[in-house]
C-alpha cells in the first residue's frame, strides 16, 4: 500500500518535471525562431500578443492530452483539410525561419550576383518543399 | 580672426563609375557658410584608378588633410561615420541562364530532400495517421486528405514568412530576408572599412610615408 502511494508520487514528480522541461524547451524553440513576432508584424496585431501566448499553451496542452489519451472525436473527414493546411503553414514558417535558409540567400545575392532574381530562387525552395512533401506522401511512403 | 566652422558628415557608402573623380561633394554632406562650402565641395580627394579594383575606402582623416591644405584655419566638425566605402561599378557581367538554372534546380531538389528527411526524422507519417484517428475515429494508413492540404500549407507558410507572394508584397515592412541581406552587407562594409582602409593599416614599414 505504502509502496504504491510512494511509487505514484514518484511517477507524478517524474511526469511533472518531464513536462516542465519539454514545455519550456518548446517555448524557447518558438522564441528563437521568432514566428510569433513575425505573425504579429504581418497582421499588425501587437496588442494581442498575450492572446497568442495562450493559443500556444492551450494548443500544446489540449492536443498533447488528446494524443496521450487516445481521444477520438468521430468527426467528418473534411475537418482534416483545414487542420492539414494550418499544420502545413506552421511547419512552413518553421522551415522558413531556420537561419540556415536565411543565411544562404545573402551570399547567393552578393557572391554570384543574383541580386534581383532572389525571389525566383526563393520560389525554388518553396516549390521544392511542396513538391518534395507531396512526393513523400503520395509515392515515397508506399515504397 | 574668428575660426569658421563647417560641419561634415561622410556618407556610408557610394557607388561610382571607373575613371570618376571623387570630390568632397560626392562623399560628404557639408553645412557651413555658403561660399566656403561651395569651394570645399570642389576639392578632389581621389581619382579612381584601375588599381583600386572594385572598392576604395576614404577615411575622414584623408578628407581633413585635403581641407587643411585648402585652408588650415577652418574648424571642421565631423558627424557620423569616419569612412566612406566607395564601390566602383564596372560593366555588369551577365549571369548565365545556365548557371542560374543550375542553382534553381539545386535549391529545388535540396529543399524537397530536406523536407522529406525532416518528415522521416520526426515520424510525420505516424503523426498524420494519429491525427486522422483522433478526428475521425477511423484508421487510415495514408491520410492524403490531411497530407495534401498540409503540403500546400507548407509552401504558404514559407511565403507568408518571407512576405513575398511571388512578387506581390503583403505589406510594407521589410521581410526577414531583406533584413538578413542588409545585415550581411553591413558586416561586409564593416570588414572592408577596417581592412581596406589605408589609414588604419599600420605596418612597420609604413612609418616613413
Amino acid at each position: 500500500m505504502l509502496m504504491t502511494i510512494l511509487s505514484n508520487i514518484i511517477l507524478m514528480i517524474v511526469g511533472l518535471s518531464g513536462g516542465l522541461v519539454v514545455g519550456s524547451g518548446f517555448v524557447a524553440f518558438l522564441a528563437v525562431l521568432g514566428i510569433i513576432p513575425r505573425l504579429t508584424q504581418l497582421t499588425k496585431t501587437y496588442r494581442f500578443i498575450h492572446v497568442y501566448e495562450w493559443a500556444i499553451i492551450l494548443g500544446a496542452v489540449i492536443v498533447g492530452w488528446m494524443s496521450l489519451r487516445n481521444t477520438e472525436l468521430f468527426q467528418s473527414e473534411l475537418w482534416l483539410i483545414p487542420i492539414g493546411l494550418l499544420c502545413g503553414v506552421f511547419i512552413g514558417m518553421l522551415a522558413a525561419a531556420l537561419t540556415e535558409v536565411l543565411n544562404v540567400f545573402p551570399i547567393l545575392a552578393k557572391r554570384i550576383g543574383f541580386g534581383e532574381k532572389i525571389i525566383i530562387l526563393l520560389m525554388a525552395i518553396v516549390l521544392g518543399k511542396i513538391v518534395g512533401s507531396l512526393f513523400h506522401w503520395i509515392y515515397f511512403v508506399n515504397q | 580672426m574668428v575660426e569658421k566652422t563647417v560641419y561634415l558628415r561622410l556618407r556610408h557608402r557610394i557607388q561610382v563609375h571607373p575613371n570618376d573623380v571623387i570630390s568632397i561633394d560626392k562623399i560628404a554632406l557639408i553645412v557651413g557658410e555658403k561660399e566656403l562650402t561651395e569651394k570645399l565641395r570642389e576639392i578632389i580627394l581621389h581619382k579612381i584608378h584601375p588599381k583600386d579594383k572594385n572598392m576604395v575606402v576614404i577615411d575622414v582623416m584623408h578628407v581633413l588633410k585635403a581641407i587643411h591644405k585648402f585652408n588650415h584655419q577652418l574648424d571642421v566638425q565631423i558627424i557620423g561615420s569616419t569612412q566612406t566605402i566607395v564601390e566602383i561599378l564596372y560593366e555588369k557581367k551577365k549571369v548565365s541562364p545556365l548557371l542560374f538554372g543550375a542553382v534553381w534546380l539545386l535549391l529545388f531538389i535540396g529543399a524537397g530532400l530536406a523536407i522529406m528527411n525532416f518528415h522521416e526524422d520526426v515520424s510525420m507519417q505516424e503523426v498524420h495517421q494519429r491525427i486522422y484517428k483522433i478526428v475521425t475515429g477511423k484508421k487510415n494508413d495514408q491520410p492524403l486528405i490531411l497530407q495534401i492540404p498540409y503540403s500546400i500549407g507548407l509552401g504558404l507558410g514559407m511565403v507568408l514568412f518571407f512576405n513575398h507572394l511571388f512578387k506581390k508584397r503583403i505589406n510594407e515592412e521589410p521581410s526577414p530576408l531583406e533584413v538578413e541581406i542588409f545585415n550581411y552587407q553591413l558586416d561586409l562594409d564593416q570588414y572592408v572599412a577596417m581592412n581596406e582602409n589605408k589609414e588604419n593599416l599600420n605596418s612597420v614599414d609604413d612609418d616613413l610615408k
